[in-house]
C-alpha cells in the first residue's frame, strides 16, 4: 500500500456517539429510556414513536442497563424524557387512570395484546376475575392464558393486571407479590381491609 | 434487550429475518461507522455526512418491510447500503456546493470541525471526477472491494479499476504539485 492510499485509509472518522441511538429510535426499531419518580416509587419508562412500551420498578432493575437487558426491544437511554410524556405518566400513576396514554405492544403475541387492551379498560377502584377478560375476548375457555398473558404485563401499573383477581375474589398472584397486589387494590379503593 | 457490538453479515441477515428491530440495530452498529466515514469525503460537511448515514438506514428499514426472507438472505450487505448512500451524498454534495458556495465563495471550503489534514484530502478529492472520487473513496477509505463497486455504481470492474488507478494518479499530481510551491 502506497502513501497515498495509506493515507485514505487513514481518514475513517467514527460517526457521532449519538448517530446509532437517533437513527435505531428514529426508525422506531427501538426505544427510549428514562427514570421517573412517581407516587409508586421511582420507575424505569421506556417509549417508542408509537407509545410507552415498558415500565419497571426501580426495586426490580436497579440499573439501567438491567431494565435494557430484560426490556423486549432494543433501548437507549434517553437523555431526557418529553415533558408531556412525563407529566401524563405521573398523572396517570398518581390518579390510577391510564385511558388516555398510548402504549406499544409490538413482540407480544396477538392474544396477549388483547388480553392487556382489555385489562387496560378496567377502571380505578374495580376489580374483575380472570374469566371476564376471557369473555370479553370471546374465548371463556382461556382463563389460565389469560393469567399467563397478565403475568407477563410489560407495563404494569399503567396496564391494571393488578384488578385482575380470582372468581372466588382472593387476589391470586402478582408479579412484584400478592401483598403488593393487596395493597394496590386497597389503596384504590377496590378492596376493604 | 442490547444488540451485539460485532456481528457477521451472515448473523446480520439471519436476524433481520426472525426479529426485523434487533437485525436492523446490528446493522446500524456493525455498517454505519464505514457509511459515515465514506460519506465524510463525498460531502463537504459533517452534518450532510451525518444525515447521510442516518438516511441511508432509515431507507433501508422502510425497504426491508416489502423484502421476502430468501431476499433479506442475499442481500450484499454492503453493496446494498452503497447503493443508498451514494445517491444520498449525491443529492447532498449537490445541495452543500450550493450553500457553500452562497455562504463563502467556494465549492470546497471545508468546515471549521474538520481536522487540517482531512480538509486537505476533501480539497484534493473534491478536484477529481464524481466517479473517480466515488471509486476511490468506496475503494481506499470504505475498504469495499472493485466487485462491489461495481454493483454499487454500476459501472463495469475494468472501468472502476480504471478510476480508481487514475484518481490516485491525480491525487499524487496535487500532492506533488503542493511540494513544490
Amino acid at each position: 500500500m502506497n502513501y497515498i492510499e495509506q493515507a485514505l485509509a487513514g481518514l475513517a472518522e467514527s460517526p457521532p456517539a449519538d448517530l446509532e441511538r437517533a437513527t435505531v429510535v428514529g426508525a422506531d426499531a427501538g426505544d427510549l429510556v428514562a427514570k421517573v419518580d412517581s407516587s409508586r416509587g421511582p420507575v424505569w419508562i421506556a417509549w417508542s414513536r408509537t407509545g410507552i412500551t415498558g415500565l419497571t420498578p426501580l426495586f426490580v432493575d436497579k440499573t439501567v442497563d438491567e431494565f435494557v437487558d430484560h426490556h423486549r426491544r432494543v433501548a437507549y437511554e434517553a437523555d431526557v424524557i418529553p415533558k408531556l410524556l412525563k407529566s401524563e405518566i405521573e398523572e396517570a400513576l398518581e390518579s390510577g387512570r391510564s385511558m388516555g396514554l398510548s402504549f406499544d405492544l409490538r413482540g407480544l403475541s396477538s392474544f396477549q395484546q388483547s388480553v392487556l387492551r382489555t385489562c387496560a379498560t378496567i377502571s380505578n377502584g374495580t376489580v374483575r376475575p380472570y374469566g371476564w377478560i376471557a369473555e370479553e375476548l370471546h374465548k371463556p375457555g382461556a382463563t389460565r392464558a389469560v393469567g399467563t398473558a397478565l403475568a407477563k404485563n410489560p407495563i404494569p401499573f399503567l396496564i391494571p393486571c393488578h384488578r385482575v383477581v380470582r372468581s372466588d375474589g382472593s387476589v391470586g398472584s402478582y408479579a412484584f407479590g400478592p401483598e403488593m397486589k393487596k395493597e394496590l387494590l386497597l389503596s384504590e379503593g377496590a378492596i376493604a381491609l | 434487550m442490547k444488540a451485539r457490538d460485532a456481528s457477521t453479515d451472515a448473523e446480520i441477515k439471519q436476524v433481520l429475518v426472525t426479529n426485523r428491530d434487533l437485525g436492523f440495530t446490528m446493522l446500524v452498529r456493525s455498517c454505519q461507522p464505514g457509511i459515515y466515514s465514506g460519506a465524510r469525503r463525498l460531502t463537504h460537511r459533517h452534518e450532510d455526512a451525518e444525515e447521510v448515514a442516518q438516511d441511508t438506514f432509515l431507507r433501508a428499514y422502510r425497504a426491508l418491510d416489502g423484502y421476502s426472507d430468501a431476499r433479506i438472505r442475499d442481500l450484499r450487505i454492503r453493496a446494498w447500503l452503497w447503493t443508498i448512500a451514494l445517491n444520498l451524498c449525491r443529492d447532498r454534495a449537490g445541495h452543500s456546493r450550493n450553500e457553500t458556495a452562497r455562504h463563502t465563495g467556494g465549492p470546497n471550503a471545508a468546515s471549521d470541525e474538520t481536522p487540517i489534514d482531512a480538509a486537505s484530502w476533501n480539497r484534493r478529492l473534491a478536484r477529481l471526477s464524481v466517479e473517480q472520487r466515488n471509486a476511490v473513496v468506496l475503494r481506499h477509505v470504505a475498504d469495499l472491494p472493485i466487485a462491489e463497486i461495481a454493483e454499487i455504481t454500476g459501472r463495469p470492474e475494468g472501468t472502476v479499476k480504471a478510476d480508481v488507478s487514475r484518481g490516485l494518479d491525480r491525487l499524487r499530481d496535487a500532492l506533488e504539485r503542493e511540494e513544490l510551491k
